[in-house]
């Protein structure tokens, strides 16, 4: 056994594992408060990437000034399709909201095609490109700073989630809406937030995993694999997120290097049956979720 | 009896005014779109040249798509609707899946030739494929050119293959392996990564254990060349990077940042700025279109220059505008010159035209510049 591989293919694992739990944490905020599994998390994702390559690329900001707009960017558009397009399907079967959001996916897509084209791009290169080493094995630079991006966002959204007054709506809502509400509780604006954090975190995961992947107008698949992450993690549990992505990460990294990268899927949703014949409601998941 | 002559006389008139469709399932959207948009220009480019200049023995070139995102079942449609409303003569397919699922359909209707996007070594057979071409090699020929150079540049070379998890990635890898054999190259690890994915460090760490002389990627655009390339020189790798048609653009490559630099591969079409020798149709293309022109475009462009050139031949011949007749007239070009486009004069005895040349980036520049001779396989 070369330890040394092992390692360099598990922390290569847990890298990758990180971008899914951050975007797999996106899928969580909005299911904990609204119960609508939004689909189109993986475009906005990727709205995110060309609204940072527009400002810096387009608009010719710097980086550091870019990325938060771009953060900015994403909480206005989740306050705008909660409430213009969300809002109004309250009360509306979960099928037709998850309809919703997989038309939203695919509006986002095409205007993204219209501003800026069908090519793939590059991002402008702005995290430090010096190899990283732990010991021996080495760690690709975007992917490790990446992950400590990653790591640092999650850290956030669950001591927001925890202490700050919003959170503690959302979590309330999240338990109950019926009795937060009448404990003075806004819950449509606990919506709204949530929507507009969930937009956020993604448009801010579009910027890492697009400046390590690139972006194009089909990069929206990313949040495919995540929807597997947060259904193994559990859709309501935001530690479940985190290790469901880790674990995701660390199995895909393990079986592409001793198995072959066409078994990275096969493993994946093996993993992903499995799971959710021992626990369907996934690791960390309520038991309550209704699954569509 | 007077009338039916006269009829007849009309209906052959009629015949021979009426104008000749090329019909199009094109990928204007999805993840095809890069390619689609250029290979859309060059079909029409090539046919507003012809038509200005009047045609096809007076009968115009009429150009019909409908885009299909890339999806087999929406080019199928596209297909039935585009034969549907007219009388198509030639056809160009988006994918490998319609060249295959539509082919049967194209046998039995028999009055079309057709061509498209994919280089997939399966449909360079005219027995199974009678009515079908690629303008250019198919992939399996296409690593062949870039294995010979190889065999030149440093024998017994270790090679990589690195590919995607798709029906384009797998095509050229088997033969490739028997071929690399034959030119006694050694085939050192093959890497598959399924396809859209993001992060490729665990591939690499493969790639840096198998050390090969020669890396080749197949079966992508973009990502995730750029940065497989950058971890494996961050490793310290020393391999050589190469790639195949659809990820050789020029202003692809560019975008691959520092990566570029050195990076390799088979393109059987001259690019857009190349200024060597006398290029007449290129020329036309830069007076056409000021600004850069994809190899996408190169290729849409050269495919609809061979469809017409079957087209005028069959013409020429005084035969009908068949299948059979348009292929077996396609089949006569031999040292055909496509003004400058391929590099050299081709010929098409089967299904592909198998040449090629070795191009390498060069950062200063920022262009792919030629690294190797014009590359014609079997000969």
């Amino acid at each position: 056994m070369d330890w040394l591989y092992l390692t360099e293919v598990a922390l290569a694992g847990l890298g990758a594992g990180a971008l899914y739990a951050l975007t797999g944490v996106a899928f969580v905020l909005i299911y904990k408060a609204t119960r609508v599994v939004n689909l189109a998390i993986g475009e906005i994702l990727m709205l995110g990437g060309y609204v940072f390559f527009g400002l810096v690329a387009g608009a010719g900001l710097s980086i550091w000034a870019a990325i938060p707009l771009t953060i900015l960017a994403g909480a206005a558009l989740g306050v705008l399709v909660e409430r213009t397009l969300i809002r109004p399907m309250l009360g509306e079967s979960p099928i037709s909201v998850f309809m919703v959001t997989i038309g939203l996916g695919s509006i986002l897509a095409g205007i993204v095609e219209l501003a800026w084209g069908a090519d793939p791009l590059r991002l402008p290169e702005f995290i430090p490109n010096t190899p990283i080493f732990l010991g021996e094995a080495y760690v690709a630079p975007k992917v490790a700073y990446g992950a400590i991006i990653a790591a640092l966002l999650i850290a956030g959204a669950v001591v927001a989630l925890r202490f700050s007054r919003g959170g503690v709506a959302l979590r309330a809502t999240a338990r109950d809406q019926g009795a937060a509400y009448s404990m003075g509780i806004d819950v449509g604006r606990v919506f709204s937030l949530s929507w507009m954090a969930a937009c956020a975190t993604a448009a801010g995961a579009g910027v890492i995993v697009g400046a390590i992947g690139g972006i194009s107008p089909t990069m929206g698949i990313f949040g495919l694999s995540v929807l597997v992450v947060v259904i193994v993690g559990g859709l309501d549990s935001v530690a479940g997120a985190l290790v469901g992505g880790l674990l995701i990460g660390l199995v895909e990294a393990l079986a592409g290097s001793f198995l072959g990268g066409e078994y990275k899927l096969l493993a994946t949703f093996s993993l992903l049956i499995l799971i959710l014949m021992i626990r369907p409601y996934g690791i960390f998941g309520t038991h309550e979720i209704e699954r569509l | 009896m007077a009338g039916l002559t006269l009829g007849a006389v009309d209906a052959r008139a009629q015949a021979q005014n009426e104008e000749i469709v090329l019909g199009g399932s094109i990928p204007l959207t999805g993840v095809f779109a890069f390619a689609g948009v250029g290979i859309h220009a060059g079909i029409q480019d090539y046919l507003k040249i012809v038509n200005d200049a009047g045609g096809i023995k007076g009968r115009k070139i009429k150009y019909v798509a409908e885009d299909t995102g890339y999806k087999v079942d929406a080019s199928v449609a596209a297909f039935n609707k585009i034969t549907g409303q007219n009388k198509v003569s030639l056809y160009y397919g988006d994918s490998t899946g319609f060249a295959k699922t539509i082919n049967p359909e194209l046998e039995r209707k028999g009055t079309m030739i057709m061509a498209g996007a994919s280089f997939a070594s399966e449909l360079n057979d005219p027995k199974k494929f009678p009515l079908q071409f690629l303008p250019g090699p198919d992939y399996t020929e296409m690593f062949g050119i870039l294995m010979r150079h190889i065999a030149k540049e440093k024998p017994g070379a270790s090679i990589a293959f690195v590919y995607s998890d798709t029906e384009f990635g797998r095509d050229p890898i088997a033969p490739g392996e028997k071929l690399a054999t034959e030119l006694g190259l050694k085939v050192v690890e093959k890497i598959v990564t399924p396809p859209g994915s993001v992060d490729v460090s665990t591939e690499v760490l493969k790639l840096r254990r198998a050390r090969p002389d020669y890396t080749i990627f197949h079966g992508y655009v973009l990502a995730p060349i750029p940065e497989f390339i950058q971890q494996a020189k961050q490793m310290g790798m020393q391999s050589r990077f190469m790639g195949t048609f659809w990820s050789m653009d020029n202003s692809m490559v560019e975008k691959m940042g520092e990566a570029a630099d050195g990076f390799m591969g088979v393109m059987p079409y001259r690019y857009y700025y190349d200024k060597e020798g006398t290029a007449p149709m290129l020329d036309k293309i830069r007076q056409m279109r000021p600004e850069y022109q994809s190899t996408a475009y190169m290729q849409g462009f050269v495919t609809a220059m061979l469809m017409t050139e079957a087209v005028k031949r069959t013409l020429d011949a005084s035969k009908e505008l068949t299948g059979a007749n348009l292929k077996a007239s396609l089949n006569t070009i031999k040292d055909f010159d496509t003004g400058g486009i391929f590099g050299v004069p081709i010929s098409i005895p089967g299904n592909s035209v198998p040449v090629g040349r070795i191009y390498r980036f060069d950062a200063k520049q920022k262009q792919m510049l030629p690294a190797s001779d014009w590359i014609q396989l079997g000969k």
